[in-house]
This record gives C-alpha cells, sequence and structure tokens, in this order.
C-alpha cells in the first residue's frame, strides 16, 4: 500500500513549518492533492519531488523520532551492566587498574589488554581522581568494542590508593566509566559526579555496600536530579 | 495565546453595540480584539480562492475624528487594551486589502446596509460570502448587546457542523459555560446515528463534560423548533459546503435561523480551518 | 451531485493529475477566447458611440460631450460598481505580485463599460488598459472557479491579458510578450505554452468577428543608411516626448486631486477641457486609431506647425482626461502621440535637410508610435513587436529596434519605473519571482517562528536562573511576569556572562535587575521585510516575537537563512 501524507506530515518530513507547506500548496509549489477536507501527497511524490528540489527530507516517521529521542540512557542501567567489584587489590594506579579489569567479566570485554592500556595512557595525562576518595578511570576515546550500551563498573578497593587526586586525598572507589560516545560520556560523568559531590553518599559508599543496596540508592539519587532537571 | 478577533467599528450607538458584544464575546474566548475603523467605505479581503469586496455604508465613516477614542473608551472598559488595523496594501488608492488572518471576524448583521434594515433579518450577501471564503468563523452579534449563558450548537451531521461541534466545545471549554445541542432529525436518521458520528470524531469525553442537553426534533416546522433556544444562549452552528445547488439551500437554512432567533451567532463556514493561527 | 461536485475540480480527474499542462492549454483557450470577445465588445461599442455622437460634434456645444461621457464613467465606476478610477493595469499587476492574480468578477465587465463611456465620447485614452484589466479578471475568475491554486491562476491571467491585446490589436506575439514582459514578469516555458495559445484564441475571436485586417496597412518602405542614422536622433527625441508626457500626466492627476469636488464633477470638468481642445484639433479626440492611419499613408497633410501644436494639444488632452478621472489606458494615446512626434521630427529633418532624400513621413510616424510603447511601458519587445505587427511590415525593423532600445533605455534613466507599474514600485509592491523581496513577502513570521525559548519570570534568582540555562538550547531568555505572563523583557547571555559564574550572586541577584528592558520586538503580522531592517539596523542575529503583550518566539537569522535557502530553491525550480 502507497503511504499518503498529509500537511503535517509532510511538514514534519521536510523539517519545515506546516504553514510554509499549507502557503506552497495554494501557491501550487508543491503537488499535494485534495482529497474530501484534507490534503494529501504520494510518499513516492514526495521523495520525487523533495529531490527535484534539492530539499533535504526524512523518510519515515521512525527517523524522525529517532533523532528526537536519542537521549543517553543513565547512571543505573550502565551501572547494572558493568557490574559491581569488591576488594581490589594493589598499591599503585596500574595495580589496581589490572586486578579490577582482570575481574570484569570475560562476556563484558574481551579485550582486556586494550582497555588496561588506554586507561593508563589516560592516568599519564592527568590523574582521574576527582577527590573526596573517588576516582573515574576512562578511555580517552570510545573502545572498539562498545558500541551499543555503555558500563560503568563500581569497584571497592581492599585498601585506599594514592592516585594522585586533586585533593590528595587517597581513593577508595573507583568508577570504570566505559561510554559510547563523547556525548554519552558527559551525560553520564555530569551524573556521577553529582552523587559523589554529596557527603553523605561518600560514607554511605565507605560501607562498601552491597550491590542491590548500592542500586537502589543510585536509583534515589538519579530521581532526585531528575526532579532538578539538571543535566 | 495569540487569537484575534477582527471587528469593524461602525461610531454609531448600533456599532457601539456591536463593539460591546465583541468585546463580551473576547472576553469570554480569552482573545483579544483588533479594532478596524474605516477611512474607506469599501476594502477588499484576499481569501484562498477568492476576493471579497465588502462595501460598507457611510454609517461607517461617522465622525472619524471620535471614532478611536470612542472604540478606545469601550475596550478599555472591557478589559482590553486598545489595538487598531491599519491596512498595510492598498489595491488601489482608496481601497485597502485587509489581512485574512484572523482568527475570528465579526460582522454585523448585514454589513452594507442601513442599520434600519439589521431588522429585516437578512444576511447580507457580503457576510455570507465572508462566511463561505474564509479559514475563521464569523460572529454575527445581535442587534443589542446581550450577555449569554450557554451555548447552542446546531448540530446536523455534516462536516461543518462537526467543526462547529468542536468549536461550540472549545468555547464551553474556556468560558465553562454549559453546552446544549440542538438537532433536528433528518433523513431518517436516529438519535444513535448522531451520537455515532460524535464518538467517531473523538469528541464523546469532552461532550460528557461540557454537555448539558441534546435536543432532539422531529416534529414541526424548524423555525418553531428555534423557540427551545435560550434567549441568553450563544449559538454556534455550521454553514453548508459548497456546490452551486447547496448554495441556495445553504443561504436559505442559515437565513432562516438568523431571522427567527436574535442570538448571537457563531459561523462556522466550509472553508474553516480549526485553529489554523495557534500560536 | 458528485458530477457536479468534480467538474469544478478537475484536478481530481486521473487525467489531469500527473501533469497540469494539457488543462493549462484547455483553461487558455477559453479565457483567452473570453477576453478577445470582451476586447472586440468595447472596440465596437465604442466605435458605435463614437460614430453615433459624429453629427453633434458640428454643433458649438459638442465641447460638453466628453463631459458627460467622462462624467457618467465616473459616476458608473465609483457609484455602481464601487470600483476607484485609473486603468487597472497596476491593480492587476499588484495582483498577481501579492496574491496570487485574485480579481475581483466585477473588474471583469465594469472597466469596458466606463472606458466605453470615455472613450466613445471624446475622452483621449486607449481602451487597451481596460480590456487587459477585463481580461484578467476574466481569466481570475474562470481559474477560481476550476479551484486552481496560485501558479496556474496566475498563468491564466496573463492568458486573459494576452488574449485581451491579441484580439484589440490583431496581433498574436504582441499580446503573448506584452503578458510576459508587463503582466507576470517571468519567461518559462510553462507560462509561454497557454499564453501563447489564449492569445491564438483572441486573435482567431477577433479575425472572426472582424476580418483578418492588419491596423495600419502601408505601402513598402526603403530605408537607407541616412535613415538608420536618424532614427538615433528620433529615439532621444521621442524619449523626450514620453518623460514630458509621464510629467505631464502626473502634475494634472496632482492638480485635480487637490480640487475637493466630487468625482463626477472633475471628471466632466476634464472632460470639458478636452471637448475645447477637440473643437480645433479633432486629433486629440478618442482613441485616434484613424489618424494613425491617416499619418502612416501620408495623408495628415498639415505643415511641421500644426503638427507640432498637435502633438502638445494630445498629450495635454491625454492628461486631461486620465488625469481628472476618465476610465482609460495610455496605450492609444501612446501610440498617435508617437506617431505626431516621428512626423514632427520627420518634417523638421526635412526642413533642416532638404537635399537628403528620407524614406517618407509614415515611416517616422511609425517608428515614433514605437518609440513612444517602448519608454512609456519600459517594455521594449512589446514595442518592437506590436509596431511590427499592427503595421504588417518587417521590412522595418532595424530602426524599429534602435528607436526602442534607446527609447527606453534613455526613459529608463530618467523615470526608473514603467507608467504602469510606478506606483507599485514606490510602494515597494512589485513583487516579481525569484527576487529577493518575492521571497521574503511570501515567507511570514509564523513560519519563521522558534519555539523552543525557556521563558523566565522577573522574581526569579540568577541562581535558579543557571539551572533554566543548562536546560536550554538558547542564548536569549524571554523574561515575563508570573501573574499575567505579560513580556517584560529579555536576559542574553552574553551580557550576563561576566558574573554569571560568580556563585556569591546567585542568591543575591534577580533577574529583573539585570534583565534588558530595551527590547526590540515585532508582531506577527509585521512584514519581514520589515523586521530584516530592524535587525540590520540594531546588529541583532535574533528577535523577540510579541502578541498581545506575551512573548510567542523568536525569528533568528539562522532559521531565516535556512527557510529562506530552501523557499527560494522551490520558487525558482518549477
Amino acid at each position: 500500500m502507497t503511504m499518503e501524507l498529509t500537511i503535517h506530515e509532510v511538514a514534519n518530513r521536510l523539517n519545515l513549518p506546516w504553514n510554509t507547506i499549507e502557503r506552497w500548496v495554494r501557491q501550487g509549489r508543491i503537488p499535494m492533492q485534495k482529497s474530501g477536507n484534507i490534503y494529501i501527497m504520494r510518499e513516492a511524490v514526495m521523495k520525487k519531488w523533495a529531490e527535484a528540489h534539492n530539499l533535504s527530507f526524512f523518510l519515515s516517521k521512525k527517523e524522525i523520532d529517532q533523532e528526537k529521542n536519542l537521549q543517553p540512557e543513565n547512571l543505573l542501567p550502565a551501572m547494572q551492566r558493568g557490574s559491581v567489584l569488591y576488594g581490589i587489590n594493589g598499591q599503585t594506579v596500574e595495580k589496581v587498574l589490572k586486578d579490577a579489569i582482570d575481574k570484569i567479566p570475560d562476556l563484558l570485554i574481551k579485550n582486556k589488554k586494550e582497555l588496561l592500556a588506554t586507561l593508563i595512557e589516560r592516568e599519564s595525562l592527568a590523574s582521574t581522581g576527582i577527590g573526596n576518595g573517588v576516582a573515574i578511570p576512562h578511555p580517552r576515546t570510545p573502545l572498539s568494542e562498545m558500541h551499543k550500551n555503555s558500563a560503568i563498573i563500581t569497584c571497592f578497593f581492599e585498601k585506599p590508593v594514592d592516585f594522585g587526586s586533586i585533593d590528595n586525598k587517597p581513593v577508595f572507589i573507583m568508577f570504570i566509566l566505559l561510554s559510547i560516545s563523547v556525548k554519552t560520556h558527559l551525560h553520564l560523568l555530569s551524573r556521577l559526579s553529582f552523587c559523589v559531590r554529596n557527603k553523605l553518599f561518600i560514607e554511605f559508599l565507605k560501607t562498601s555496600p552491597a550491590h542491590d543496596l548500592f542500586y537502589a540508592k543510585i536509583a534515589d539519587y538519579e530521581k532526585e536530579i531528575d526532579q532538578i532537571g539538571d543535566f | 495565546m495569540n487569537h484575534q478577533l477582527f471587528h469593524i467599528f461602525r461610531n454609531t450607538p448600533v456599532g457601539r453595540e456591536t463593539l460591546l458584544q465583541s468585546i463580551y464575546f473576547c472576553n469570554q474566548v480569552g482573545i483579544a480584539p483588533v479594532i478596524y475603523i474605516p477611512k474607506h467605505a469599501k476594502f477588499l479581503m484576499y481569501f484562498k480562492n477568492e476576493v471579497v469586496q465588502i462595501d460598507l455604508d457611510n454609517s461607517y465613516l461617522t465622525a472619524p475624528d471620535t471614532a478611536i477614542q470612542h472604540a478606545s473608551e469601550l475596550l478599555e472598559q472591557g478589559g482590553f487594551k486598545p489595538r487598531f488595523y491599519t491596512p498595510k496594501h492598498y489595491t488601489a488608492s482608496t481601497l485597502p486589502d485587509i489581512n485574512t488572518e484572523f482568527d475570528y471576524m465579526c460582522c454585523p448583521r448585514s454589513i452594507s446596509d442601513a442599520t434600519s434594515k439589521i431588522t429585516l433579518g437578512n444576511i447580507g450577501a457580503k457576510v455570507r460570502k465572508i462566511v463561505k471564503a474564509a479559514f475563521f468563523p464569523v460572529l454575527l452579534t445581535s442587534p443589542v448587546f446581550k450577555e449569554w449563558h450557554s451555548i447552542t450548537v446546531f448540530f446536523g451531521g455534516s462536516a461543518n457542523a462537526v467543526n462547529a461541534l468542536r468549536l461550540g466545545l472549545q468555547i464551553s471549554d474556556i468560558s465553562g459555560m454549559p453546552l446544549n445541542i440542538l438537532t433536528r432529525l433528518e433523513k431518517k436518521n436516529t438519535r444513535r446515528d448522531y451520537e455515532k458520528m460524535v464518538q467517531d470524531q473523538n469528541m464523546e469525553d469532552r461532550l460528557n463534560r461540557h454537555l448539558n442537553k441534546w435536543l432532539f426534533f422531529d416534529k414541526g416546522k424548524f423555525e418553531e423548533n428555534l423557540y427551545d433556544v435560550p434567549h441568553d444562549s450563544f449559538v454556534v452552528l455550521g454553514a453548508y459546503g459548497h456546490g452551486l445547488i447547496r448554495n441556495i439551500l445553504f443561504g436559505s437554512k442559515m437565513e432562516s435561523i438568523h431571522s427567527t432567533i436574535y442570538n448571537n451567532l457563531l459561523i462556522v463556514g466550509p472553508n474553516y480551518v480549526a485553529n489554523r493561527l495557534s500560536l | 451531485m458528485s458530477i457536479f461536485k468534480s467538474w469544478r475540480n478537475p484536478f481530481k480527474w486521473n487525467f489531469f493529475r500527473s501533469d497540469d499542462r494539457l488543462l493549462l492549454i484547455l483553461i487558455a483557450v477559453i479565457v483567452g477566447s473570453c477576453s478577445g470577445l470582451a476586447a472586440v465588445a468595447l472596440n465596437r461599442s465604442i466605435l458605435i458611440l463614437f460614430d453615433w455622437l459624429h453629427p453633434f460634434r458640428h454643433y458649438w456645444w459638442a465641447f460638453i460631450l466628453p463631459a458627460i461621457g467622462a462624467a457618467l464613467s465616473s459616476i458608473f465606476l465609483e457609484k455602481i460598481v464601487n470600483e476607484g478610477a485609473g486603468h487597472g493595469v497596476p491593480e492587476v499587476v499588484y495582483s498577481v505580485s501579492s496574491y496570487g492574480g485574485l480579481l475581483r468578477f466585477r473588474s471583469s465587465f465594469s472597466r469596458i463599460i466606463s472606458s466605453c463611456l470615455t472613450i466613445g465620447s471624446g475622452g483621449s485614452a486607449g481602451p487597451e488598459a481596460p480590456v487587459v484589466m477585463s481580461g484578467a479578471a476574466i481569466g481570475a475568475n474562470i481559474a477560481s472557479f476550476f479551484s486552481l491554486n496560485d501558479r496556474q491562476r496566475i498563468i491564466i491571467v496573463g492568458c486573459g491579458a494576452a488574449g485581451a491585446i491579441s484580439s484589440i490589436f490583431n496581433a498574436p506575439i504582441s499580446g503573448l510578450v506584452f503578458s510576459i514582459e508587463v503582466i507576470l514578469g517571468e519567461w518559462k516555458a510553462s507560462n509561454i505554452v497557454p499564453i501563447a495559445i489564449a492569445s491564438v484564441a483572441g486573435t482567431e475571436i477577433s479575425r472572426f468577428l472582424q476580418g483578418n485586417s492588419i491596423a495600419f496597412a502601408h505601402h513598402n518602405f526603403d530605408i537607407t543608411f541616412f535613415d538608420i542614422g536618424a532614427s538615433f536622433g528620433l529615439a532621444i527625441f521621442t524619449a523626450v516626448v514620453t518623460i514630458f508626457l509621464t510629467r505631464s500626466l502626473k502634475t494634472v492627476r496632482g492638480i485635480s486631486e487637490k480640487i475637493q469636488i466630487p468625482l463626477w464633477v472633475r471628471a466632466a470638468a476634464g472632460g470639458c477641457a478636452v471637448g475645447i481642445i477637440g473643437m480645433f484639433l479633432p486629433v486629440v479626440l478618442g482613441e485616434g486609431y484613424h489618424f494613425i492611419g491617416s499619418m502612416i499613408n501620408e495623408n495628415f497633410t498639415q505643415g511641421l506647425l500644426v503638427v507640432a501644436i498637435a502633438l502638445f494639444a494630445k498629450i495635454f488632452a491625454t492628461s486631461l482626461t486620465l488625469g481628472s478621472g476618465g476610465s482609460g489606458g495610455i496605450f492609444a494615446p501612446c501610440l498617435v502621440i508617437g506617431s505626431l512626434a516621428g512626423l514632427t521630427y520627420y518634417r523638421a529633418l526635412a526642413i533642416i535637410y532638404p537635399s537628403l532624400s528620407w524614406v517618407n513621413e509614415g515611416c517616422y510616424a511609425l517608428l515614433g508610435m514605437a518609440g513612444l510603447i517602448s519608454g512609456m511601458l519600459q517594455a521594449p519587445l512589446t514595442g518592437i513587436f506590436l509596431i511590427v505587427e499592427i503595421t504588417g511590415g518587417y521590412n522595418v525593423i532595424l530602426p524599429l529596434l534602435i528607436v526602442s532600445s534607446v527609447s527606453t533605455t534613455l526613459c529608463h534613466y530618467i523615470e526608473p519605473a514603467s507608467f504602469y507599474l510606478k506606483a507599485l514600485v514606490a510602494k515597494g509592491q512589485l513583487l516579481r519571482p525569484g527576487t529577493d523581496a518575492r521571497v521574503l513577502s511570501d515567507l511570514s513570521v509564523p513560519e519563521l517562528l522558534e519555539r523552543d525559548c525557556l521563558t523566565v519570570n522577573q522574581n526569579m534568582r540568577l541562581g535558579e536562573f543557571i539551572h533554566i540555562i543548562k536546560k536550554s538550547r538558547r542564548n536569549i531568555f524571554p523574561v515575563e511576569d508570573e501573574k499575567t505572563g505579560r513580556f517584560l523583557g529579555l536576559i542574553h547571555l552574553d551580557s550576563i556572562r561576566s558574573y554569571i559564574f560568580n556563585s556569591d550572586m546567585y542568591n543575591a541577584v534577580f533577574l529583573w535587575q539585570i534583565m534588558d528592558t530595551d527590547v526590540d520586538k515585532v508582531y506577527p503580522d509585521d512584514d519581514l521585510s520589515e523586521i530584516l531592517n530592524i535587525m540590520d539596523r540594531k546588529h541583532l542575529f535574533s528577535i523577540p516575537v510579541v502578541a498581545n503583550n506575551k512573548f510567542i518566539g523568536i525569528i533568528s537569522k539562522a532559521t531565516l537563512l535556512d527557510q529562506y535557502r530552501k523557499e527560494l530553491m522551490v520558487q525558482t525550480l518549477d
């Protein structure tokens, strides 16, 4: 069956206001036919017409929706995907990173060597210790194998490690942030830093909570973020 | 909201009543009036497929020096900041073009005739032409200013009547006044058929919220039925569509309503587009 | 019933769905024939009226005949059909420019009747412009009847004009060229084909009813080298005459508009004056085609002085007739004045250089017409084709081209807009397709409105405002009154950048302290060109749109460029 489009649909697809299309119909610039009380146009005709006039257009409603709804996902799903690791060992940054990466489930990351190398490379530029005993290591560019979903791996340390943080406090927890794009990275990072700015949350983390408790807490904070409407 | 009602001001006592009615309507519906004080006895309105010349009679040009002041006084009493329309374009030096991008237009019952003729109950040919060509509904005011306390929609099932019903609902929504529907059973349609028409248009929920009563008539002359329209009700009706034969009918039905009841009428023409200019 | 409905909307027929060209050609035939018929009717009735009044011209009171005619025509236009005076061509061009060629039904006959009264009674005016108006109005109404869209309707209006000109002069190419050059202003195959068909239909109607006669047939001219040279001089002379005529029309109109008397009295006074001139020089009366014929065939025997006086008398009579409110066009008077000018030039030339053998005075009369028409309409092609067709001769084409083009150029130099379009150009209402003015007038404020601005209220603290900034994609923030929603002012991110990072101020500063209240704002029904003027003058990139004291959106130059480009692509690529 051929798709028949109304003025509003045509306007959507051409990314133009509908009153422009209405005027074009009146002026006879776009070949729409009157059917009953409304004007319609077949999809193929619209495509041909738009191409002839060098106008860009979207083919279907889905495409438009995709454009509009490209909201990056939130912390909780990424954390749940990334898993929570306890008792990470090591005295130096490199060692804790290596230990953590070894403990990451193989399903999530296959090329662990690449991940370690990129994380260390990033650390050598500047420490990812953001203060309050928290570090957020991440690769500089999205990993080659991460392309569908982002993941955050939460790692509780056995004992605090000197990360060279800005406030010189030793780090007791790190979130390895693996995102699919720079945009998602910034989105997740800003949400995460909102949480760890809160003293109560830091105290809560210091108790090395069980993962379901931890997830529940994150969910609470995310709700708060959404309420403020920030980020 | 940026809805506007276009009103041609006549600087006479009759014109005052009309303007008062327009202001009342604007207040109820939550729109702003735009006043045009004519400087020439004729103007053009360019619609989509038609250009209508409106010839006003000379009473519209009465005492131009006091017109602005009179209109401003009335508007300010009504709580509006006076806004006057100045035509930007002229087809000929004495023939201004009036924008047609309004949401409503107020017409005196007969635009081109002397005030005495208003009582004869003819809808002037020009008013009918405007109704036919316009995107906007046309407000025909009662000869004397009168407040209304309910809304009555004449619903006959045609596409225009559906538009009229939708508009009536909208007005009832904004003004909070109860809505009545008046239907004359025609062509073997039963009560059920009309209710189904409303259902098909997804208006049932809204209707249930606002509907006061739905009157059906199958007996008596149409004019006699009209007595059941409350005297203080605002009447919304759709004009019939085009087509040569229907034009004649369309005139007569509308005319008979118009000459029988003196309520304020809002007429939805065949070219009406709902919320066309909503911003 | 359904048959009745669909025949008025032929686009529903599958046959025409794919391509409207065939349908336009069919309608063009109808419109061309109708307007051709109107032209013949006007031509005939002027002749009949003129002949009927002829016996009375010997009486001493004959001078009031034009007065009566002009007064009647004025009363008819003002009181009966309620239309303004004037010849109507600007109205057609205006409507084509701004409203897709919509014209009133009454225009299709009003000018025919009024100009018949004016010209038939002896007023010095032409029947062409009224007939163009009528033809165009017939076209517009037929187009509306068939529910055509603007683009198609404009072509059909052009068809009406072309049919009228073709029929009245028995000159199909002139009709085509006039319609496209003056009325539509766009040379495109999709315009030319239906208009050509309408021209043919108009011409055929005229030939069928009046016979195929060339208006001013003449014998062959032998153009010499000297004549070519002399035609430059003639071009200059006709340009001077054109300017004189334009100025004279303007002056008389200006004077007559200052006199506060009823319109019909004014018209009668003008008619009276024309009648008095006409008693001494009958050449000024009516459209004057008869005299053109005699001039071209060298039967106009009066000497140089009489011809020169006649030239000025005709200019004066035309100005009086049209300026005082008579109904008619400038076309025919131009032809008469042009031939008188050519004749004057020839006679003068023959006196100055008696030894040279000039071709003959008929040829110069003819060239003079071309010069005047081209200069007045500033449409050189119309002038050239018209003269070639109405004189049935191709052998004068070389001097014709010279006179036409030089005269057009000179007149353009002094009067930048043609007689028909002057008023429109002055008001900025001449919107030719594909021009900047056209694109800007088509785009309207609601089409460009961007509504994704987040509004704030004046009692908000800077700290809360920071959160709003985070959410917004824009760098301007309209400030509204909390209760009434009134638009109070704007906050532009650029202007608060310096203290926005100072968190000490977050709780101390309210938005009413930092908002800019002296903002330029525009309304939804403002013209885009005016809005752009404001933006250019103030170096703004965006401007708020306000309706009923409420903010409804902004217009930004970035979006404007995007829309402007799309509009231009759609308008120019057909």
